[in-house]
């Protein structure tokens, strides 16, 4: 089995996040609040409860050098939250949206995070030296509806969305004072902020989980139409793979390497995708392996099943189908939503990552031993 | 969905689209004669009009690979023969079949979709209520 730990810590988690050592992890099990909690010797601890939202916490991220942590809310507001000494200090980052803030992302050096909002908006954050808070920048008109996810380019400035109106956008991000010009190549800073460098339409359904490669050549998105869109050179000449899943959709992906991605989603298992040499992108395999049910334990898995479903948060994927069609007996019980990864000091292929869903659980993978996946 | 006012298609005109199903539907008669229910089938979902927001032409497709659907017997034998680019549009026309509620279509509807679903995975319906652009 490739789930190196597999932890229940509420009944549902909406998002969760790592801190840059990865002792910590900040989660938000489907309200107002996010838990951090530390692994102490042989069980995990809550340290920290942080409550400044009124709503759902729909969005951690952790900044793996600066060690802040930003949250977004279904409030419509954003808070960043310094450590000092044993407290996390919440500052206020006013995001001027008018719906709520469905995901967040720090940018590569930190110095900005993207908000993804149901206001049809992306708000780019940056810090103001001088006046002391972070400065919210709306890019408003470019999408059809809720932006469902964001990510940011290795070069820090080129932001791609997901929104629900079936679109992956790219855009510029560039802000004077924040961002140089000139280091980098030529192509990336003669764009001005906001401006959409590409607009892709492939799926004609919601569109999830966008991610860049490790070196931002290629793009990758997934599609509720059971399909996962791998798009290469966005900026030039795009060309795009659509790979069909066999099986229900993804909601979030993550690129290992510059050839492997990891895609989870309903199917509540993680899934292996793979490039050959000519780059054609293919679906390996699940990485979890299933113990097969025997059809007397169906019995008592459907109970339980029942159980679970009405006893779930309103989050839940289904609450009128009761039927577990799947045989149960992986790590995650209901569909995965959040896949983060946990990078070991500078390595450029990722081995180990963790996922949370509507479980409640966060489980922890680690590829070392599956020599056949990580090359 | 207009269907009063004639809407031109990005590649062909609605005439052009039935004159094709007509050939389509000649076609698919003598393959039938001559025992080949596979072939049909895969004649008749070749280039569907799948873009054309007309009920008439969608309807004369629909009648098409509706006969070559019902002469098929032998449903294991006919997926081992058609090939996977197929499936997203056998499951559109299979839900179709469905949404008519006319008996023996149905029945007929139910063993095939039944045998796709193992064969093409969930994720193949998921496709034909997803895509709202190419219709049947």
């Amino acid at each position: 089995m490739a789930a190196a730990a597999i932890h229940q810590f509420a009944e549902c988690i909406t998002c969760h996040a790592w801190s840059p050592d990865h002792s910590m992890v900040a989660f938000c099990p489907n309200n107002n609040e996010v838990h951090i909690y530390k692994f102490i010797t042989d069980k995990w601890e809550k340290l920290h409860v942080l409550s400044k939202h009124d709503q759902i916490v729909s969005g951690i991220d952790w900044g793996r050098s600066s060690n802040k942590i930003v949250t977004v809310s279904h409030d419509r507001n954003s808070y960043v939250w310094t450590q000092e000494g044993h407290d996390w200090v919440p500052t206020l980052v006013i995001l001027k949206l008018n719906r709520a803030a469905l995901c967040v992302q720090w940018s590569p050096k930190e110095n900005k995070f993207a908000v993804g909002s149901g206001a049809k908006s992306v708000c780019i954050c940056y810090y103001e030296q001088d006046n002391n808070w972070w400065i919210s920048k709306v890019v408003r008109k470019k999408h059809g509806s809720s932006v469902t996810s964001v990510a940011w380019h290795p070069n820090n400035i080129f932001l791609a969305t997901t929104s629900t109106d079936g679109k992956c956008r790219v855009f510029s991000t560039f802000i004077k004072g924040v961002d140089t010009r000139g280091s980098q190549a030529s192509t990336s800073t003669d764009w001005k902020f906001g401006e959409q460098i590409a607009q892709l339409d492939l799926s004609s359904m919601w569109a999830f989980g966008v991610r860049w490669s490790p070196s931002g050549k290629t793009l990758a998105y997934a599609g509720h139409n059971s399909m996962v869109y791998f798009i290469d050179d966005v900026e030039t000449s795009p060309a795009s793979q659509n790979l069909a899943l066999r099986d229900l959709p993804l909601r979030d992906i993550l690129f290992l390497s510059e050839r492997m991605v990891i895609g989870v989603g309903f199917d509540c298992n993680p899934m292996i995708f793979s490039a050959d040499e000519t780059g054609l992108w293919s679906f390996i395999r699940y990485l979890d392996e299933r113990k097969v049910t025997t059809s007397t334990s169906r019995a008592s898995q459907l109970s339980e099943a029942l159980g679970k479903l009405y006893g779930q948060s309103k989050q839940a994927t289904s609450s009128d189908s009761v039927e577990p069609s799947k045989p149960r007996g992986g790590a995650h019980e209901n569909c995965i939503t959040c896949i983060v990864p946990l990078r070991k000091g500078n390595d450029t292929v990722v081995k180990r990552f963790s996922t949370s869903g509507l479980d409640g659980k966060i489980v922890v993978w680690d590829l070392e031993n599956h020599m056949d996946i990580t090359k | 969905m207009a269907s009063s006012a004639v809407y031109l298609d990005a590649d062909e005109n609605l005439e052009a689209i039935i004159s094709r199903i007509d050939q389509k539907s000649r076609k698919i008669e003598t393959l039938l004669k001559q025992s080949k229910p596979v072939e049909a089938l895969k004649t008749a979902l070749e280039g569907s009009p799948l873009k054309t927001r007309d009920e008439r032409c969608k309807s004369a497709s629909w009648i098409v690979v509706h006969r070559a659907l019902m002469a098929i017997r032998d449903v294991d034998g006919m997926f081992n023969s058609l090939d996977p680019e197929y499936y997203d549009i056998l499951m559109k026309y299979l839900y179709r079949g469905l949404s008519t509620g006319d008996r023996p279509t149905c029945d007929q509807c139910l063993k095939i979709h039944e045998k796709l679903t193992e064969r093409a995975g969930l994720g193949c319906i998921l496709r034909s209520l997803a895509d709202t652009v190419n219709t049947v």
